[in-house]
């Protein structure tokens, strides 16, 4: 077992990490950026090395001075998280040269999984069925060609790309040259790398993923699915397990399909291998079209592992690094079993009414839900600074129930308990998405945020305004303030009581 | 005491030691049970309501019953003035930073034409014109961090020059 870890990312998922490793006795080392000196995950560690500016291009993107930082705390292994690094093939092969432990897949997987158009090719010789489509395209007459083969609306998307970014739905060929162009340049942005590939768009799509996890001695499992379907901007913000889809034959047609993708590109450690499932294929399925297409394989740990851990009793990221360190996975596929049903919101510092814009501020009051079956994971206090510089999520809240809709009922109740200030939060948008009745029947899709539901903010109430007006009244008779404020420059904070 | 959030008034009155709140034809008797940094405990006719209450400046974040209200407390009758500017000022829809400023001071622009590109959380942001035009200024430089709101650009209607 490893005796030290450097842990190559930030917030709630740093944080998360270093409890499994203190967990198995390893004694762990943080990194921070400028914006993150005073961060939680900063202090909850054994070590904590500054590894430079706030942009993470200068800091957790950097992987000389993470590598750097891990020999000098002398670390025998880095866990990279998600995001940042933790899909670098390169990265990856750095570690290893550099002698030290990659907590995650090799450096192979990574790369044949990490193009989109190589992948899929890949995926379909492994038999697994693939969303009909066309890579390897050039010039305009290309795409056009193909889309209409493929027939609109079609999907134009970055080969290197990944949480929707260079991704375009095209519903007619006019709509095909401005799609191509704003695509490119975003792929171009977020990856170096501007090849477009372009495929069926599948209406009413659902996102449903499983969790596969492998050791190093050719041991591979699935850990069942997590439907991932309420999305903004292609972005997962509620994810479930079991999903309300599935019947037991699906879930182990899909659970093989899987398994066969991860293991075509030799797969070990945590990984995720992402399925688009058309509903109007599902029941009964036509001949010849399983319902079910591989999308992606996320090689790392993903944001929403929790829900699985919570329904099949098993600490992922202990059991990453267990694998990274040799260590044999011993549960059999008949072995693993699915209990219950979990849920995790996202709580993200974001305006639902403004096309969910992070927001940023400090965060003036922050009370997370406690109770029985309530986990949160999460990187923040109040007090802490939301800043622009990374991912605006605040926590995961998760739950778990013996049902669905006990689950369900659970996060609504520890969603009413959540206090977060000084920032906008999609906290209320969430409890009106579980109480749809388009999610308590499971027919929300990937596009139904978007497309069909239609929120607005609830109007303050009576009750709302009369809190307000006696905090304001209390400020002004008593300088002693019950307003939870943050504001050094507040005259109620100047010791001689002179106020100006 | 009338205190303005927003677009609304309401009216608090002490009465004892408790307060009558009055607000949109509603009346209410409000007492407060206890006060902790932070948190009202209340009873609003008679109800037990428990207030999550937080400041900064004018902007006042409530919880009451599991929903959360921002509010921005005015401080009269200011109103900003409606029209008479024919120049249209952009602004940063949300922190980040310039990534491209597609246009020079003085050039013309037709409606629709994406003027500059913002980056923030990895997402790609254009800026359009709002109408045909001229820029009339240019407040940001490609590379600079902005802030929500902060202004970006001037485009002034090309008929307003007349």
């Amino acid at each position: 077992m490893f005796k030290k870890i450097l842990i190559a990312n930030r917030g709630e998922i740093a944080i998360r990490i270093m409890r499994a490793c203190k967990e198995l006795g390893a004694k762990t080392v943080a990194v921070y950026s400028d914006a993150d000196k005073n961060s939680m995950h900063a202090q909850l560690a054994d070590e904590a090395i500054h590894i430079g500016d706030s942009s993470p291009k200068q800091s957790y993107l950097n992987a000389d001075v993470l590598i750097q930082a891990a020999l000098a705390s002398q670390a025998d292994a880095i866990h990279p998280g998600y995001g940042f690094l933790s899909e670098n093939a390169s990265f990856a092969g750095t570690v290893d040269s550099a002698h030290l432990t990659f907590i995650g897949p090799s450096a192979d997987s990574i790369r044949a999984m990490g193009d989109k158009a190589e992948s899929k090719i890949r995926m379909k010789k492994a038999g697994v069925p693939t969303v009909p489509g066309f890579e390897g395209l050039e010039s305009e007459s290309d795409f056009k060609k193909a889309a209409e083969e493929i027939g609109y609306p079609v999907l134009v998307k970055a080969a290197a790309g990944g949480g929707g970014k260079g991704m375009r739905v095209v519903n007619q060929p006019e709509e095909l040259h401005e799609a191509i162009e704003s695509a490119r340049g975003e792929a171009s942005n977020a990856f170096g790398d501007d090849r477009l590939l372009v495929e069926k768009y599948i209406p009413n799509a659902h996102h449903i993923e499983f969790q596969v996890f492998g050791d190093q001695h050719g041991h591979l499992v699935h850990l069942f699915e997590r439907e991932c379907s309420t999305q903004r901007r292609y972005q997962k913000i509620i994810e479930e397990t079991p999903s309300p889809l599935l019947t037991p034959e699906l879930r182990k047609q899909m659970g093989e399909a899987a398994v066969n993708a991860a293991r075509a590109v030799n797969y070990y450690n945590a990984g995720t291998i992402e399925f688009i499932f058309d509903p109007s294929l599902s029941t009964p399925a036509l001949s010849g079209d399983e319902g079910f297409y591989f999308l992606e394989m996320n090689t790392r740990l993903q944001v929403e592992h929790p829900i699985t851990e919570l329904t099949t009793g098993l600490d992922l990221v202990q059991w990453q690094i267990r694998v990274a360190a040799g260590e044999r996975f011993p549960y059999s596929q008949e072995q693993l079993t699915q209990r219950g049903h979990a849920i995790e919101c996202r709580v993200y510092a974001e305006d639902p009414a403004n096309g969910f814009f992070p927001s940023t501020g400090k965060l003036l009051q922050y009370i997370e839900p406690r109770g029985p079956g309530i986990r949160v994971d999460s990187g923040f206090r109040a007090g802490d600074e939301v800043s622009h510089f990374y991912d605006p999520l605040l926590a995961k809240l998760i739950v778990f129930g013996e049902s669905r809709e006990t689950a369900i009922q659970k996060m609504q109740a520890a969603l009413r308990e959540f206090v977060a200030h000084g920032v906008t939060t999609n906290i209320d948008f969430m409890q009106d998405v579980l109480s749809h009745e388009d999610f308590t029947s499971g027919k929300v899709s990937t596009k139904w945020v978007e497309n069909k539901f239609n929120w607005k903010p609830s109007t303050p109430t009576f009750e709302s305004l009369i809190a307000a007006s006696l905090a304001d009244l209390t400020i002004v008779n008593r300088p002693s303030s019950i307003v939870n404020e943050h504001d050094p420059f507040s005259p109620w904070k100047n010791p001689n009581g002179f106020r100006n | 005491m009338k205190l303005i959030f927003d677009n609304t008034t309401l009216d608090l009155k002490p009465n004892g030691k408790s307060y009558i709140a009055t607000f949109d034809g509603k009346t209410a008797t409000v007492e407060i049970l206890r006060t902790e940094k932070g948190k009202l405990d209340l009873l609003i006719d008679g109800k037990r309501v428990i207030a999550y209450v937080s400041a900064d400046n004018a902007k006042r974040w409530v919880t009451v019953d599991g929903r959360t209200f921002l509010l921005t407390k005015s401080s009269g009758a200011k109103r900003r003035g409606a029209g008479g500017d024919q120049a249209s000022g952009l602004t940063a829809p949300m922190p980040g930073l310039v990534r491209s400023v597609n246009v020079v001071e003085g050039e013309s622009v037709t409606k629709g034409q994406t003027l500059m590109v913002l980056e923030a959380m990895k997402m790609e942001i254009r800026i359009h014109a709002p109408m045909d035009g001229v820029v009339k200024s240019l407040a940001v430089k490609v590379g600079q961090t902005v802030e929500r709101e902060q202004e970006l650009i001037k485009v002034e209607s090309q008929t307003s020059k007349v």
